[in-house]
């Protein structure tokens, strides 16, 4: 339990106070962000960029102390976002003065639920070389080279059949009805 | 763009990704294409698991924010500061980088090549594999070299269904959607839960093939199984024993599996016959009952797609690790979340609490937590969970966030006021008499504690029901390796135990000590 006194004191930079919330909170707050970045390096940067960002914020007796995981990872959404614009050049900064703390991503579990299930459905649809493909380019993590080997193919026809597979799926996401899930969390980020 | 340009630019996003680096990715404005297919990488591969940071990150972290916070107060709140990792990183990633190849180098050295090829085209003819028909024969062999058929069973198998015939006609069924068992001795077509599902082949190609690459492994030879040439090879486990896996050289698939020999037994399962990528019948797979056979139902549960309807089924709210299952099973007394090798199921509990005797004990949620098998189960906020399977410690620590398995280097025995001599020899021979299944009591340190406080009783022998009964003694501690039993009556009030041959589910309990009274 993190009590109001252990938020002033992190927010004051005391280390012992920002230990105890950043070992309590850590994991959930990293897994929320990887599942939105797909890999290591960013989420572990956002993760820590989202813990500043949001001690900084912190004002005396201002504590979100109801869900203060919600609010890191609304905080992080915002963090994802600035990343993402800034990568196309079109800075924007976060604007931490509109976050509501109490509005949060609690429905998390249960669309990710069903979008897994959209997502089976989709692969289920590709062909039986796109599915394999994909299987092992994306979620057994092969290189385009050993996928090569592994599909007796060259690795130049590997990267097309990689492009055209993805292609497919998504516009089978897209076609799909249930594809409003994948397009509310798209918006989460992008919006 | 051209494709081509698109192509390789998704496929170093992709290469970027399994990296689990942060892409480099200037997205411009006539990139909507390319950005939609990043999407769509990142969605497909939330399928997977997230990868962890080191052990040390948390510490780091909070170092790391500190720093940065204090610094911030140094030179005013509010003030954007670079992210700190950056610069470490430039000298930490080429490192780690070095270290990686290090390690492939390492690694394809102790594999060989040779064997990686064999594991590569096994690997890639299951991914293949779309579809079988074949008949697999499960044979053991016990220490003094008898062997024996156990079953025989004809398997067709496609995607995640799959139909199993027994020798006695008994045909059992899960397409995915249901599963239902044929018996034709009773003439009843019986409906079960498609979850747990303890009834798959023990022998899964696909699960085998991902061991043969995870583990190291040898080429043995080439030999003949069920009249087909097969290389055979040995694979070792780390700290598990070795065990055999034959792999026909034509459709490079595994044929055999022999374990190593276990509880003085060894089993080996043989395809004696084997069709690979064939066409299976639909009406296989189809739900049909045969005329005049009746239909019992065992409440086979119903596969839903959130959290909600599975609580209007079951009645109760379950708790939710951070990990979103594949499937949500919902029964009339129970949820089941699938998550691929590992299972949760929630229950509301009846009675007490009661660990099966040879489990170890650990706490979860301020109570007691059972660690049997492969299997952890405790309560918490009016549930009883249970989750077993590979990734069990890790889903039920997302539940019960302060979940503590036992210490086992703990040395309770030496607490004790009076130690108890062993005769190794003894033990081990007793060990060996478990093993083949006699005396299984003493697998179960409340029954050897009773024998030995009743045997302090009565000397000669307990004759009829034993003096101090069975309600008054207490497992208190149980880490595995050592127990401690509390007493209520008698001249002893505590018996220390050790397992003193082998310290998992199958070692048994020896005296090594008590408190007398």
């Amino acid at each position: 339990m993190i009590t109001a006194d252990v938020y002033k004191k992190a927010a004051e930079g005391d280390f012992d106070a920002i230990e105890k919330i950043c070992l309590d909170t850590w994991e959930p707050l990293y897994r929320f962000i990887y599942y939105k970045v797909q890999n290591r390096e960013e989420a572990e940067d956002i993760t820590q960029e989202t813990y500043v960002k949001t001690l900084k914020y912190f004002h005396k007796d201002k504590f979100p102390q109801e869900n203060f995981l919600g609010f890191l990872k609304t905080v992080s959404l915002n963090v994802i976002r600035d990343r993402w614009r800034q990568k196309q050049r079109r800075g924007v900064s976060v604007n931490l003065q509109e976050i509501n703390p109490q509005e949060v991503a609690s429905d998390d579990k249960q669309s990710d639920i069903a979008q897994r299930l959209v997502l089976k459905n989709a692969l289920a649809k590709l062909s039986e070389e796109q599915r394999i493909i994909i299987d092992l380019r994306i979620i057994r993590g092969y290189s385009v080279a050993e996928t090569a080997k592994l599909v007796g193919k060259t690795e130049s026809a590997v990267r097309t059949a990689q492009y055209r597979a993805l292609k497919t799926l998504a516009q089978i996401l897209d076609d799909s009805t249930e594809r409003q899930i994948g397009q509310k969390r798209r918006e989460n980020i992008e919006q | 763009m051209s494709n081509k340009n698109i192509e390789e630019k998704l496929s170093d996003y992709i290469d970027a990704l399994n990296n689990e680096h942060e892409p480099e990715f200037a997205v411009t404005d006539s990139d909507e294409e390319l950005e939609k297919l990043q999407e769509t990488v990142r969605l497909v591969r939330t399928l997977k698991e997230p990868v962890l940071p080191d052990d040390d990150y948390p510490k780091r972290l909070a170092k790391t924010v500190a720093s940065k916070i204090q610094r911030g107060k140094e030179t005013g709140l509010g003030k954007p500061t670079k992210t700190l990792s950056k610069s470490i990183k430039r000298i930490l990633l080429p490192m780690t980088a070095l270290a990686a190849s290090l390690l492939i180098v390492v690694l394809v050295n102790w594999l060989g090549l040779f064997n990686q090829d064999v594991v590569y085209a096994m690997e890639k003819a299951v991914a293949q594999l779309s579809s079988y028909h074949g008949v697999l024969e499960m044979r053991t062999k016990n220490a003094a070299g008898e062997e024996w058929l156990v079953r025989r069973a004809e398997i067709w198998s496609e995607s995640d269904k799959y139909a199993i015939k027994h020798d006695d006609g008994t045909l059992t069924v899960n397409n995915g959607q249901r599963k239902w068992q044929v018996n034709h001795e009773n003439k009843e077509v019986v409906l079960l839960p498609i979850l747990p599902d303890p009834t798959g082949s023990s022998f899964d190609l696909r699960d085998e093939a991902k061991r043969a690459k995870q583990y190291p492994h040898t080429v043995i030879g080439t030999e003949l199984v069920a009249g087909r040439e097969a290389i055979k090879l040995a694979i070792s486990p780390p700290g598990g024993e070795e065990y055999y896996l034959w792999v026909d050289t034509e459709t490079n698939l595994p044929i055999q599996l022999e374990t190593a020999m276990q509880k003085a037994l060894q089993t080996t399962y043989t395809f004696v016959s084997f069709e690979p990528n064939t066409k299976i019948p639909p009406e296989i797979f189809a739900y049909q009952v045969p005329e005049g056979y009746a239909v019992v139902e065992k409440d086979p549960g119903q596969q839903v797609a959130t959290i909600e309807e599975a609580a209007a089924i079951s009645g109760f709210m379950p708790l939710l690790p951070e990990q979103a299952p594949l499937r949500i099973i919902a029964f009339k007394d129970r949820i089941v979340l699938d998550y691929g090798d590992t299972t949760v199921m929630e229950i509301i509990p009846k009675g007490e609490f009661k660990p099966a005797p040879n489990a170890s004990l650990g706490s979860a949620a301020g109570g007691p937590l059972e660690i049997w098998y492969e299997r952890l189960r405790w309560r918490q906020e009016g549930l009883e969970i249970q989750v077993e399977g590979d990734k069990r410690i890790e889903l039920a620590r997302e539940i019960a966030a302060g979940l503590a398995l036992p210490d086992a280097n703990q040395d309770l025995a030496s607490k004790a006021k009076v130690k108890v001599p062993v005769n190794m020899e003894i033990v081990e021979a007793s060990q060996k008499q478990v093993d083949s299944g006699s005396s299984p009591w003493q697998l179960d340190p409340l029954q050897v504690s009773l024998t030995f406080v009743n045997l302090k009783v009565t000397p000669e022998g307990i004759q009829g029901e034993p003096q101090i009964p069975m309600s008054s003694f207490k497992l208190v501690t149980n880490n595995s390796v050592e127990a401690v039993v509390e007493v209520e009556d008698g001249p002893v009030e505590r018996v220390y135990l050790k397992r003193l041959v082998r310290q998992d589910e199958t070692g048994i309990w020896t005296v090594v000590g008590y408190d007398p009274r």
